[in-house]
């Protein structure tokens, strides 16, 4: 029984930190109409490949590092503090689809290359509905000679422009049921469309599949995504955790340095008891993200539940800090120039991929009358 | 890092569980002098307990079904503060029956002047010979009318600023010229809290806790881990239903098909969880050592809201029904003893109270936001002033 962090995690929280923010600058998104073309990707990506996070979690006979959820956790988290640009995130999720689902020829000849920074990769599992938990009725699959073919379409795929490699949810024809499929993102049949994503420091995009060929993963879809998908929400839940605690940090400098009746404003309760407020929820988000994070990695029996109560509980405590924050910093607050905004709209847009936190809080539900009944 | 609880076969279970095996139905007197009232507390009143431990004999003591007396002033507050500060024989006098619950004792604190701003009490104990003469007038005391000792501060020194002229005392409750007064609460139950006249009441100076003048820091200290003790996962102080006993017992009753309800249960049911593990590492921290991290502060101010909307919820879950007197939400009973907070009805009228005691959530968020995010503190004009001339300014 230890609830806390040891030396090693906590250390390599703080490398992670001292390095992003030294790398990662806003700036240039801090400009009236910056689109996630000016965020960096590339630039901020070949820094990140230098230290070799994209290894993190793929396991050492791929080259990888072969780390745990809990290492994971302090790093996301540090790339969720700055909002690093960069496509880490789809990476992750792909790497994660392939070293579950893929068999060892896939891993064998994907992982290594994503280890050495050379490959990057997208998981595209949602409809245009946003669901990403089944059925499949957007794209489809056929058998064709030893492979299959894959035409549709898919939505709210975080890195997809980027990536060399895709792993696709399709409809399986044949099995009559959903199956993911490694696609090489740079055949003919293959085009990602950049969505005008509103949170501008991250790259989603639209899919379109014709006659794309793809390759089936040995792991199928009901055994396969129900891990991956706790550990989406884990990740999403960390990121967001991470923001709530910079977002309190920024405003509590702000509202001691800003000065209004002859005193800071921060010396006034409306705002004390506001950021006494994010402060607790910033607490639980943290706490909550760490139970998931050692749960996963245990694989253990409450590690679902853990990821969905993470992901419901640090997506709405994000939100509400980051627009309150935008209170507190007043006018100013709302302008383009600010980071605010860029937290918010990275906290919605968290909140709302791959399933609300209403939806999440419908499967704790659930799965506490499965444990009643 | 681990979140998993010791073990069923942890090494460190098996001689408290031997003890509850051969002390199968042990009275309170029997707890205290095995030292699993206190764990935390050193030798002989304690076992000098980690957190681990700590947490291995609550949860032994539950499966024995044995419980703490109810003497949670003593327990929770006060009766620490003896080992740092008493003299040995006001510790041998007062800690045996104390941590036995066979003396209950009360806090007097609070006066009707003020509760938040404690420091500005009015009752005066002024020095006679080798006693202390005291009057004034406290309220909000809870569990006056059963105790035999109270914990009083009382200003010795009007002419010294209001938090340096506070003196603790430890008064015999039957006293003469004590007088107390119940205070009927909106949950029409047996009274919880009293009010307390105090008139020429002859305390001897050997009653002094500590010396004279450190009434505040002892006060303090001891508010301080009650919010500490309150970290358990009942909707109350701490004790009665948890979130996770409602959902689960709503979920076997099947009363979570509304769709609104339901929602609100899991966000509850979810509060709840990380309520505990926030606990859960605050001990952790301790136990390893780290300065507790802001959970330990904070605690309170999550849980008691956190605790009403568990109990309103379970109210919201009956319907009309939940507005008959003693109706609960379920008929599964729950295991906490002779804890009166485990009855939802009372629990839930109650409820109000648990975000104005041990400091008002209003004051709770100050001392948060000034001691964990370093924000200005709230000026007191009067801090300063000797007490007697903020007094006479003031009237």
């Amino acid at each position: 029984m230890d609830f806390s962090l040891n030396e090693d995690n906590l250390l390599l929280r703080e490398s992670a930190r001292t390095f992003l923010e030294k790398e990662i600058s806003l700036a240039r998104l801090q400009v009236p109409g910056a689109t996630v073309t000016d965020a960096g990707y590339a630039a901020n990506w070949s820094k990140i490949v230098g230290l070799g996070w994209q290894g993190l979690v793929i396991d050492e006979a791929y080259d990888g590092l072969g780390l745990s959820c809990i290492e994971l956790a302090m790093i996301l988290g540090e790339m969720g503090r700055t909002l690093a640009p960069s496509p880490f995130l789809g990476t992750l999720f792909g790497t994660w689809a392939l070293q579950k689902g893929g068999s060892d020829e896939q891993k064998k000849t994907i992982l290594p290359g994503v280890a050495a920074g050379t490959t990057k990769l997208a998981l595209a599992v949602a409809e245009s509905s946003g669901t990403a938990d089944g059925p499949c009725r957007e794209a489809r699959a056929h058998r064709h000679g030893g492979g299959y073919r894959l035409t549709g379409a898919k939505s709210f795929v975080i890195d997809g422009a980027a990536a060399d490699w895709l792993v696709v949810a399709a409809h399986d024809d044949a099995a009559g049921r959903r199956e993911f499929f490694l696609v090489d993102a740079g055949q003919a049949g293959v085009q990602a469309d950049l969505l005008a994503w509103r949170d501008v420091t991250r790259e989603v995009c639209d899919l379109r599949l014709k006659d794309a060929e793809g390759e089936r993963l040995a792991l199928q879809d009901d055994e396969l995504w129900p891990w991956l998908r706790d550990r989406i929400l884990f990740a999403l839940a960390t990121e967001s955790a991470a923001g709530t605690q910079r977002v309190l940090e920024m405003t509590t400098d702000y509202a001691k340095e800003r000065v209004a009746f002859g005193k800071p404003i921060g010396g006034y309760q409306a705002i004390k008891h506001s950021l006494a407020d994010m402060l607790g929820r910033a607490e639980c988000s943290t706490v909550g993200v760490l139970y998931a994070a050692w749960a996963l990695s245990e694989e253990h029996p409450r590690a679902s539940l853990a990821a969905a109560m993470a992901k419901a509980f640090a997506c709405e405590a994000y939100v509400a800090a980051a627009h309150r924050s935008i209170q507190i910093f007043g006018a100013i607050g709302f302008t383009w120039e600010m980071v605010n905004h860029l937290y918010y709209k990275r906290a919605r847009a968290n909140a709302e991929l791959f399933g609300s936190p209403r939806t999440q809080r419908a499967r704790v539900i659930e799965m506490v009358e499965k444990k009643a009944a | 890092m681990d979140f998993e609880l010791p073990a069923e076969d942890h090494p460190r279970r098996k001689p408290i569980r031997d003890w509850f095996e051969s002390n199968p139905r042990p009275t309170p007197r029997q707890l205290a002098e095995a030292g699993f009232i206190v764990p935390h507390w050193p030798r002989p009143w304690g076992l000098e307990a980690d957190a681990e431990l700590q947490l291995i004999i609550d949860q032994e003591m539950k499966r024995a079904g044995a419980f703490l007396p109810r003497n949670p002033v003593a327990i929770n507050n006060c009766a620490q503060s003896l080992l740092s500060h008493g003299t040995e024989a006001q510790r041998q006098r007062f800690l045996g029956p104390a941590l036995s619950g066979e003396e209950t004792w009360c806090m007097l604190f609070s006066e009707p002047s003020g509760g938040s701003d404690l420091s500005n009490l009015r009752t005066l104990a002024r020095r006679e010979g080798d006693h202390y003469v005291v009057r004034g007038h406290k309220i909000w005391t809870s569990l006056a009318h059963k105790a035999k000792v109270g914990v009083l501060v009382a200003r010795t020194a009007p002419d010294l600023p209001k938090h340096k002229g506070l003196s603790q005392f430890l008064v015999d409750m039957d006293t003469p010229g004590i007088r107390i007064r119940p205070i009927i609460d909106m949950s029409g139950h047996e009274n919880e809290y009293n009010e307390v006249f105090l008139e020429d009441v002859r305390i001897p100076a050997d009653r002094l806790l500590g010396k004279e003048g450190e009434g505040w820091l002892l006060s303090t200290t001891q508010l301080q881990t009650e919010r500490v003790a309150l970290s358990r996962p009942g909707a109350i102080w701490g004790h009665g239903p948890s979130a996770r006993e409602l959902v689960e017992g709503l979920a076997e009753i099947g009363a979570l098909d509304d769709g609104a309800l339901r929602d609100e249960a899991a966000d509850v049911y979810i509060e709840g969880e990380i309520l505990r593990l926030l606990a859960y590492r605050s001990l952790s921290d301790r136990m390893n050592a780290c300065t507790p991290g802001p959970e330990g502060a904070i605690h309170k101010m999550l849980a008691a809201p956190h605790g009403q909307r568990v109990v309103e919820l379970a109210k919201r879950a009956q319907g009309p029904r939940g507005m008959i007197a003693g109706e609960k939400p379920f008929p599964t009973q729950l295991e906490h003893g002779d804890d009166p907070y485990s009855d939802w009805d009372y629990a839930f009228w109650f409820s109000p109270a648990v975000t104005l005691g041990v400091g008002t959530q209003e004051i709770l968020k100050n001392v948060v936001a000034e001691r964990m995010l370093g924000l200005p503190r709230e000026l007191d004009p009067t801090a300063q002033l000797p007490w007697s001339e903020a007094r006479r300014k003031a009237s």
